[in-house]
Order: structure tokens, then C-alpha cells, then sequence
């Protein structure tokens, strides 16, 4: 009913007519998709990337054009001096963004995996485009906070796109190492031979290579019978020795891993290849960490990576299994599970025996550290070529797909090359862009689904309300009075992580107007067992509202004036009740 | 004041001036001393004074870097004090190391390039010179060290005001201790097997300001150097934070000593001991992805170098027990940045007997004793009773031994152990690897067309990379360069790298070169130091 009016006026509004201009022409030319925000302020392609510069753009259009919900600030300054650039998102008008239960999104932490950006920017383009319309993210975004970071390495974002690269490097950010401990770095980094922006692969004919190219399909190479002669050698990346010391590219950006650098059981490199100094030693990280810790609000969190269609849970190294405990891997389960569901062709898993066992991710830090619910979506799969399950990186369907879906946008045919070490070569493979990122026609679908994840997980933060307030008279003046706490969401206001450590304060249930005589949280209502606080009794302090629960505090009070309850958790938000 | 009285005293000569300071110096430096003293080292051509960093409390990190020519290039040692901000004589045999080097010992820069950090908790080390002494740790940043969501409002008062922070004991049929029936003054715990009774709690001296039954368990501190890197970091625990490596002064150090590739070895003066006797190798953990234990190899030189500081020190080692606490400086130095790590406390209650010749196992009383035996004065506060708010009517007293006596001598010993340290550092640094080029063949094959044939030899009876260095990614390996043309080498590398070299192990090398003229050769990395061969073709 209330559907059917808010549709009606708002089509009257648009008759009524700001009159000229795009909503009108909208009105002609257009028809609305449902799950699409249909007259965006904001007009968006979500078939294609973005640059750091082309996402800041958007930003910055986004905070424009809806200065109630979003606000653009910068986080930090990356290792090249580039502002990290970070939406909130929330009904501002609707309580103060940094009290509400927060969920926080980044992507690209790693450089090649470039559309977590572009799926995190859907998200605050999506919430708050479609804020006037539904009724379901009105309520969300008053009771919760987004904050979204597209790119948490626009150094080498940019040189992904913008610079020669295979679709794996450079992985890390723009500082450039030593790799080969020769004391100098970066003196041996891939070379584009044939300027094409892509570093493919290098082949040379040889009397003794063990490959022949596919006879039925030339861009394949296919490695012969153990007794029969083949064709060609490979010669791997494209690159020369630059520095004459007899290898090729094997010192080129970083080599570090973003995704090694987070202060949770972090271990050096010569234990954890790709571990930087230390923790937080890299510019990118330590502006989101610094955000992470001056907001003690964020609940939930999410992190966007590729390749393989996972949603990761830790624990990351095996060593750390005892960090993640029962009572959380139940609502990491919930959410997790929700997920498989929700986006086709991912599967829930834990890092740590699923994927690899590692230290110092992201993830890792965001739990441990923080006792966030976090998880890391692995996007894009190749089940979304032709909904099969293939594997990653499988070569024969990856040339199907180049055949039928892209017809041969993604593969650089071999042609020869005057080699100054190597000869007369060949040059050729799979674009940098294809692979690990979506072709654009899965672009936008992809992006909408985990977004619909991410925004369960939002949903499920802690919320909580003052919810029955019981007074007993207990004569001679003095009056008891009982007070629910509900939180009607999966999530406690702490972590069992959390209350391990005691990461973040406990919660506050005040009570004002009312003479206290003393104060407790009351155990067992039915059987009265109750631990009375004695020091500063007005303002009750709770380890925890656990999920899906209610909790009872309880004051003996003088005195019959008003009173008013308030709640204060750091990850639960604010509620108040008041006679 | 003291500029009139040495313009007075100039008629008689510089010849006085250097008594004159000696006496002055009565106690340990404070910080404004210690600034000044390292301004005169800094004087010195050799030496480069640098403030790293200022502390949460606005102190200097300072570093002197020390050594001739192409010091970048020298293996280097590093010499580290003030790890524990109570620990004063750190800061001094650090200090004394530094104005010993440039004034009597300068030869050894002519190898070695020396980095020295006096004080790395100058915070904490203030609170000597303040008003109420304790043994602090913390920095001035604010912290919650119990994690109850209030910052440092559960600190140590002052019950008895003589200006220490010492023990409280309360009379109570709950109590677990007794007065030590070989020094009444000393409280020790009820052997409960033996029958025994307690009759005494125990708290530091304070008020349970915040009423949660614990006594002073959020001091009004920040976080410990020493409890803040990374190497088993004890995440959460009071003194440590909530990461590893989140102060400033420890983020200017770890910063500056990634970029110097050419430190080889660190001594810190600190409460670990792995001089007195080395560390221990437990397969087991040594071979764990996590490593924690010192590698094989390593024990070994760790055990020449612990064989070289029993030669060298005259104190024979007592009680020393501690090798490495969790999120410790030492540790981090071998286990995350794979150098050579020793430390020592520089000084130690000597070991004492009792009138009947036995050994006094109670490290308190063993300091009495010693106490007495060095005619010290008033190290104990004797036990007197207080009015405390949260034991009304209870006998409270408050005493014990003075804070700082048990982990810093008089200062009037401080001489001799900075002699025999810096005589200790300046032995390891000449045992630093050396590479040499010996038995250079020179072969003409006619045709325009030479071999040249040379040993790599590693003068020195240390390795150039450890077990452990030669794992990480920030020690260089050793890099031979022949400067001939890559067309000319008919044979062998123009860039060759070489993992490591053991102690005295050589490595023989060729080439095959066309042309005529010289050729150079350079072997090294910047924590061996180079090596160059000039071969006439």
C-alpha cells in the first residue's frame, strides 16, 4: 500500500515536472529494472574500470549530489602522495554516523585486483541512490554507517592500468626493493617488447622446446609426449636482463605483499614472504588502521580482493586456529553461508585450510585486533563464464570464452620479436585485464551481489533498544526498577575475540533522574541472581549485549521524579528510553 | 655559574678541568646532561649527533653515528642503551661507550662504523630525576592499561610521601606472606606444604582508586620500549599496546635501522643476558615456520661471543636468568632483523653468602647483604604504618628496598663497568667479517684472451651472513663485480652473488677475460665491508 502511493507520487513529482531535463527524458526514454536505481543523480557505467582519478571523480559526485547521506574525506596520503579518499555513508540527518553500528569496505589493497573498488564504489552509488526509493535503506542507513574505501593502493592502481603488467603484478604497492639482494632495487623489471600496455608471455622456436602451438588453435601452446619432439621453448615474461647479470625481470616493483602488513601475529619475511617492515609500515595500511582505531564503531568488515569466487574467513595461518573461537565462527558461519546464496558460484571458506596458511592479512588484524567480523571476497569465477566449474586459470575454457564471448578481446596474438638476448622471438597471451578481472557484461551483476552481501552483514550489526522497563516498589521509599536491553540483531556488541582481550570498552547503561542507592546486572531474573556494581552504580557497565538477546540491569533507586535509560556501546550504537 | 668558576679556574690550567668533571658526577646523568655530554661526543669530527624523533613527552631520541670515510659502507655495531626506562645504567655505558670511542679508542673507526642510542626510554628514565621514584617503564603516551575503558586512573600514591614508591603489606589472616626468617625485613610467600601461615597481602604502594580490587593496575604511564616490537608481541598486555611497534620512538629507530644495511652486530645494554651464557638451541622451535629458537649455528658463534665477555668482564655472572621477555629489543634485533643480538645488564647483585657460607638464594636478601657488605646507606624503607582508605582499621605498612639499587650500582662503580664493556664491544667489532682477495693468478692464453683466478677469503672467525641472516631479505648478499665489458667475459659472471661465507672460508673465483688494460674487481655487501682486486691485463 504505502509501495503503491510512494510510487504514485513520486511519478506525479516527476510529471509535475522539474519540467526540462533528464528526469523527463527519463520519463520517455526509459523503463525501470527493478534492484537498479532508476534516476540517478549520479550516472555511472558499471561495465568498465576506473583509475584512482576516475574513482575519485565519482566520489566526489557522489558526496555532491547527496550531502545528507555521503561525506568524502581522505584517510591519508599513499606512498606516491595520493590522497586515500574514503565515502561515509549514512542518513545524517538521523543521528551521528560515528555513533551508528558501521560497516567498513575496501578494495584493491592488492594492485591487480582492481574491481573491489569498482564494486565498494557500487555500493555507496547503490545505497545512496536508492535511498529515496526503499523503505529498507532508509531504515539501514539510519541505523547504520557505511564507510568505503575503492582503493586502498592508488600508486599502483594507476600502473596496473597505466603501465605494461601482467594480470599478477604488481601485486604490492609502488615501493620499489631489493629483491635479489644485490644491493640495488627495482634494476630488473619486466619490459613491454611489443608496446602493447600488456606483459605477455615470450616463446622461441627451439630444436630441443618441449611445446608445440595447438594445431587445432594456434594461440595454444601445448606441451608434447614425453617422446616426441617438439616446437617451442618457453621463455617466460616479457623482459631482457637489464642489469647483465644472466635473469631476466627478476627485480622489478615491490616485491611485498600489502596483505602481509597488518598487526595481528605479524611475522617478519623470511617467515611470511611479503611482510614489509613491520606492522603498518606501509603508508596505505597505516591510514587505514589509523581510521579503524579512531572508530571504534566499525562491527562489521569487508575486503575486496580476486581471483576464485571465495567468501574467506580466517583464521589466515594455521598457527592462529585458536584465536577464531565457536560462539564466533557461529555468526561468521550465518553470514558466510547467507552469502553462498546470495552471489552464485562463490563458496565460503577459511583461509588458513582453504586457500593458503598466512600471516599478517588484513582480516586477520581487522579480528584479532579489533574483534571485527571480516571477511575477504576472492571475486570473480570462472562459473560465470558459462556457469561450469573449470578452476581458475583454466586455459582451454578461458579460450572458449575469448572465442564466443569476447571474440578475441582478451588475447594477444603471437608475432615475432628481434630479442637483444634471446633472438628471434615470439610475443603473446592473455591480456593483463582478463583473467583475475570480470569482462564487463559480469561486471555490474557481480558488483550488485556481493554489495547485497555486504549490506546482510550491515544488517546484522548490533542493534539495540531499551526495550521493557519494570519498576517494584520495595516500600519505604525505595522502588526497584529493571530495565531489558535488547539487541534484535546476530551480532553481540563484542566479539568473542573482543572479550578475550577486552579490545574495546564495555558497554554503559546509565540510568539519570533517579536517586541511586546501588546498581546491578541481573543474571537470572526468575531465580534473582544478580551482581551488584558497586563503584559508580548510576552507570552499569556490560562485557556484552550478546546477539539475538536481551540483557537485564537493575537499580535500586529513591525518589519519584522522570527518569531516563540510555545505552552507550561503542560497536552497538545508542538507545535511550524515557519515563 | 659553572662558566665563572672555570674562567677562574683557566688560569691553572686545562690540566684541572677533567677532575673537576669527574667529581661533579655523583649520580646518574639526567636528561639535560645526558643532551650535553652527547653534544661533546658530537664534537668530535668522527661522530654525528641526530634526534631521531621527539617522545610522546617531547623527549630527543638520539643516535650518535660514529666512524672515517666511507662509513656506509663499514660492517657496523650497534651499541643500544635505555631499552628499560629504570635500567639507568644502560644510558651511561652507552654514553661512556660513545666518549671512550672518540676519545681514546678512535683506531677502531678505521674498520667499524658505530651507531649509538643512548636512551630509548627517555620518558620512563625521568622519573628518577622527578619528585616520586619508580622504576617506570611506560612512555608519557596515554594508555588503558587494564582495558576498562578509563586511561591510567588507577596509578601508585605515595602513602608514606618519602618520595618512593615502594610495597604496602596488610595484616590479614588472608595473607600469603610472611617476613623471611632469615631477614625480617624481607616479605616472602608462605610455604602452605611446609605448614606454614601467611600473614601479610601484598600490593605496590597505593590506593584502589577505581574500586575494582586491584591496586595500581593502571598506572598513569604509556607503553614500554621494551614490551613494543614484534617478535612475540604481547598483544593487549599492560605496557605493550594494542601493536607492535605503535610508538614513535620505536618506529624512528626500526625506520632508521632498515636503511642501514650495514650493521652487522647490536650489543643492548638491558635486563636479557645472552653474554653470560648463550642462548639455547631447541630443534623443536628452531624449526618451526614461527621461529623461536636461536638457529644451531647461531648458538655457536653466540657461544664464542658469550666465551669473549667471561674473558673480558670480571663479574662473575649471578642470578642471571632472563634471556628475552616477550616484545623485547633484543630479541627483535636477531629473530625479525636477523643480526648478530647480544645484551646485558652490565652489572648484577654479586652473588652473597650468609654467616654460615651458604649461598643466599632470595635475591632480596642477597642485596642486602650485599648492601651491608658495601657499607650502602639506607637502601631499605623501613616498615611503617600508614591510614589506608580501602583497609580502614587494618595495620597497613608501607616499605622495602629503594627503588633502582637492584638493577643500577653506585654510581662510583659505573667506571670500571664502562672500561670493561667498551674494552668487550671494541673485541666483537674487530672479529667482524673481512673479505679479502688472496692468490690472484693472472693467466694469458694468447690471442688477447686472460684468466684471472682469485681466492674470496672471509678473514674472520664469524660467518658473513648467521644461520638467520642469511634467511632475510634485509641483510645484501655478497655481490662480485669485474668491471670489464659483458661482450669481453668469454667466461664467468659479470654480477655474482654469493649467499654467505663461513668463518675463514674461502672461495675461489675465474674469469676469462678479452682485451687489454686493468681490470677491477669488488667483492662485499655493506655489512662485510669490500674487498677490491686491480688486475693488470
Amino acid at each position: 500500500m504505502k509501495l503503491k502511493n510512494w510510487i504514485y507520487s513520486a511519478a506525479l513529482g516527476a510529471a509535475l515536472g522539474m519540467g526540462t531535463g533528464f528526469e523527463s527524458q527519463a520519463q520517455e526514454k526509459f523503463f525501470r529494472a527493478i534492484g537498479t536505481p532508476h534516476e540517478p543523480k549520479v550516472e555511472v557505467s558499471w561495465n568498465r574500470y576506473y583509475t584512482y582519478e576516475g574513482l575519485v571523480d565519482i566520489m566526489q559526485k557522489i558526496a555532491k549530489a547527496h550531502p545528507d547521506l555521503a561525506k568524502l574525506e581522505s584517510i591519508g596520503k599513499s606512498f606516491e602522495g595520493r590522497e586515500i579518499y574514503l565515502l561515509t555513508i549514512s542518513d545524517m540527518k538521523n543521528g551521528d554516523a560515528s555513533r551508528k553500528p558501521a560497516m567498513y569496505i575496501d578494495g584493491n589493497i592488492h594492485s591487480n585486483e582492481i574491481q573491489g573498488s569498482e564494486f565498494s564504489l557500487y555500493t555507496a552509488w547503490y545505497l545512496t541512490e536508492m535511498h529515496k526509493d526503499l523503505d529498507f535503506i532508509k531504515e539501514l542507513l539510519a541505523d547504520k554507517t557505511f564507510y568505503i574505501v575503492p582503493t586502498i593502493n592508488p600508486d599502483a592502481r594507476n600502473n596496473f592500468m597505466k603501465e605494461p603488467n601482467t594480470p599478477h603484478s604488481p601485486r604490492s604497492g609502488m615501493i620499489v626493493l631489493d629483491n635479489d639482494g644485490d644491493g640495488e632495487a627495482g634494476e630488473d623489471g619486466f619490459d613491454d617488447l611489443n608496446n602493447d600496455g600488456h606483459i605477455t608471455m615470450m616463446i622461441r622456436k627451439s630444436p630441443t622446446g618441449r611445446y608445440i602451438k595447438d594445431p587445432m588453435d594456434p594461440r595454444k601452446l601445448k606441451m608434447v609426449e614425453i617422446d616426441e619432439k617438439g616446437e617451442y621453448e618457453m621463455l617466460g615474461y616479457e623482459g631482457y636482463d637489464r642489469d647483465g647479470d644472466g635473469q631476466v625481470n627478476e627485480d622489478g616493483i615491490g616485491y611485498y605483499d600489502p596483505n602481509r602488513d597488518w598487526g595481528w601475529k605479524w611475522q617478519p619475511d623470511y617467515i611470511q614472504r611479503g611482510a614489509y617492515k613491520y606492522p603498518f609500515s606501509l603508508p596505505e595500511n597505516r591510514a587505514v588502521m589509523e581510521f579503524v582505531m579512531k572508530h571504534p564503531n566499525i562491527a562489521g568488515a569487508q575486503s575486496y580482493h580476486n581471483y576464485g569466487g571465495m567468501i574467506l574467513r580466517g583464521p589466515g595461518a594455521e598457527e592462529d586456529l585458536d584465536t577464531y573461537n565457536r560462539e564466533d565462527v557461529r555468526i561468521y558461519d550465518a553470514i558466510g553461508k547467507k552469502g553462498e546464496e546470495m552471489i552464485p558460484g562463490y563458496r565460503y571458506l577459511v583461509v588458513y585450510k582453504d586457500l593458503y596458511s598466512v600471516f599478517g592479512g588484513e582480516l586477520d588484524w581487522f579480528y584479532g585486533g579489533r574483534g571485527i567480523y571480516t571477511y575477504t571476497n576472492e571475486l570473480m569465477t570462472s562459473y560465470l563464464y558459462f556457469h561450469k566449474n573449470a578452476g581458475r586459470g583454466n586455459q582451454d575454457e578461458e579460450m572458449d570464452v575469448d572465442k564466443y564471448l569476447t571474440f578475441g578481446d582478451a588475447f594477444v596474438n603471437w608475432e615475432e620479436y628481434d630479442h637483444p638476448q634471446f633472438g628471434t622471438i615470439e610475443v603473446g597471451g592473455f591480456k593483463k585485464n582478463f583473467g583475475r578481472a570480470h569482462p564487463g557484461f559480469l561486471l555490474e551483476q557481480d558488483a550488485h551481489r556481493n554489495m547485497a552481501f555486504t549490506i546482510y552483514h550491515a544488517y546484522q550489526t548490533p542493534k539495540l533498544s531499551v526495550s521493557d522497563v519494570k519498576e517494584r516498589d520495595l516500600g519505604g521509599g525505595v522502588k526497584e526498577i529493571t530495565a531489558t536491553i535488547f539487541n534484535e540483531r546476530i551480532m553481540p556488541t563484542h566479539s568473542s575475540q573482543d572479550l578475550k582481550y577486552n579490545i574495546e570498552r564495555p558497554d554503559y547503561v546509565t540510568i539519570s533522574g533517579a536517586s541511586v542507592i546501588t546498581g546491578m546486572i541481573v543474571e537470572d531474573e526468575d531465580f534473582n541472581k544478580v551482581k551488584e556494581q558497586k563503584h559508580n552504580p548510576e552507570r552499569i557497565a556490560m562485557k556484552n549485549i550478546p546477539g539475538m538477546n536481551a540483557t537485564k540491569v537493575r537499580w535500586i533507586v529513591t525518589g519519584n521524579g522522570n527518569y531516563s535509560i540510555k545505552v552507550d556501546s561503542a560497536k552497538g550504537g545508542l538507545a535511550e528510553w524515557k519515563k | 655559574m659553572r662558566k665563572n668558576y672555570l674562567s677562574v679556574l683557566s688560569g691553572l690550567g686545562i690540566a684541572l678541568l677533567l677532575p673537576f668533571t669527574a667529581l661533579s658526577q655523583t649520580d646518574y646523568p639526567n636528561l639535560a646532561q645526558i643532551g650535553q655530554r652527547l653534544q661533546s661526543v658530537a664534537r668530535d669530527n668522527a661522530a654525528t649527533l641526530t634526534s631521531l624523533t621527539k617522545t610522546e613527552g617531547g623527549k630527543d631520541i638520539w643516535v650518535l653515528k660514529i666512524g672515517r670515510g666511507d662509513m656506509d659502507n663499514k660492517p657496523g655495531v650497534a651499541v643500544v642503551g635505555g631499552v628499560e626506562g629504570y635500567h639507568l645504567l644502560s644510558v651511561e655505558l652507552a654514553l661512556q661507550f660513545a666518549e671512550k670511542l672518540v676519545a681514546e679508542r678512535s683506531e677502531a673507526l678505521e674498520n667499524t662504523t658505530f651507531y649509538v642510542f643512548p636512551n630509548m626510554s627517555p620518558d620512563a628514565y625521568e622519573q628518577y630525576f622527578s619528585g616520586l621514584k619508580f622504576e617506570r617503564r611506560g612512555n608519557a603516551a596515554k594508555v588503558d592499561h587494564d582495558r576498562d575503558g578509563s586511561m591510567g586512573e588507577d596509578t601508585y600514591e605515595d602513602l608514606n610521601k618519602d618520595g618512593l614508591i615502594t610495597m604496602m603489606r596488610v595484616e590479614s589472616p588472608m595473607g600469603d606472606h610472611i617476613p623471611s626468617s632469615t631477614d625480617e625485613r624481607v616479605m616472602v610467600k608462605a610455604n602452605v606444604s611446609k605448614g606454614e601461615r601467611g600473614r601479610y597481602l601484598m600490593y605496590t604502594e597505593g590506593i584502589d582508586n577505581d574500586k575494582d580490587g586491584n591496586f595500581n593496575e593502571d598506572p598513569a604511564e604509556g607503553i614500554a620500549f621494551n614490551k613494543n616490537l614484534t617478535y612475540k608481541f604481547p598483544a593487549f598486555e599492560p605496557l605493550a599496546g594494542d601493536y607492535p611497534v605503535s610508538q614513535k620512538e620505536s618506529r624512528a629507530m626500526v625506520d632508521y635501522l632498515f636503511d642501514r644495511w650495514n650493521i652487522f652486530a647490536f650489543i643492548t645494554f638491558g635486563p636479557a643476558n645472552n653474554l653470560s651464557s648463550p642462548l639455547k638451541y631447541h630443534a623443536g622451535d628452531a624449526k618451526k615456520r614461527v621461529v623461536t629458537s636461536i638457529l644451531e649455528k647461531d648458538m655457536a658463534i653466540n657461544a664464542m661471543i658469550s666465551e669473549l665477555y667471561n674473558e673480558t668482564i670480571t663479574a662473575k655472572a649471578h642470578q642471571q636468568k632472563d634471556q628475552g621477555t616477550d616484545g623485547d629489543f633484543f630479541q627483535w634485533a636477531y629473530f625479525h632483523f636477523a643480526r648478530l643480538s647480544f645484551s646485558t645488564p652490565g652489572w648484577w647483585v654479586p652473588e652473597m653468602k650468609n654467616e654460615e657460607g651458604k649461598v643466599i638464594e632470595d635475591a632480596s636478601e642477597n642485596f642486602l647483604a650485599y648492601a651491608q657488605q658495601e657499607a650502602m646507606e639506607s637502601v631499605f624503607v623501613p616498615w611503617t604504618k600508614v591510614d589506608h582508605p580501602d583497609f580502614k582499621g587494618q595495620n597497613v605498612e608501607v616499605g622495602g628496598i629503594k627503588p633502582f639499587l637492584m638493577n643500577n650500582p653506585s654510581y662510583n662503580k659505573v667506571g670500571q663497568l664502562a672500561d670493561e664493556h667498551t674494552d668487550f664491544i671494541l673485541k666483537l667489532a674487530e672479529m667482524q667479517p673481512k673479505l679479502e682477495f688472496h692468490n690472484m693468478i693472472s693467466e694469458k692464453l694468447g690471442n688477447g684472451l686472460t684468466r684471472i683466478t682469485a681466492d674470496l677469503f672471509n678473514n674472520s672467525p664469524l660467518p658473513t651472513h648467521s644461520e638467520m641472516g642469511a634467511q632475510s631479505r634485509w641483510l645484501r648478499k655478497i655481490r662480485v663485480d669485474i668491471n670489464s665489458e659483458k661482450k669481453d667475459i668469454i667466461a664467468g659472471d659479470k654480477i655474482m652473488l654469493i649467499d654467505k661465507m663461513g668463518p675463514f672460508e674461502k672461495q675461489t673465483i675465474s674469469w676469462i677475460v678479452k682485451g687489454s688494460g686493468n681490470v677491477e674487481v669488488k667483492a662485499g655487501a655493506a655489512h662485510v665491508g669490500f674487498a677490491n682486486l686491480n688486475v693488470r691485463l
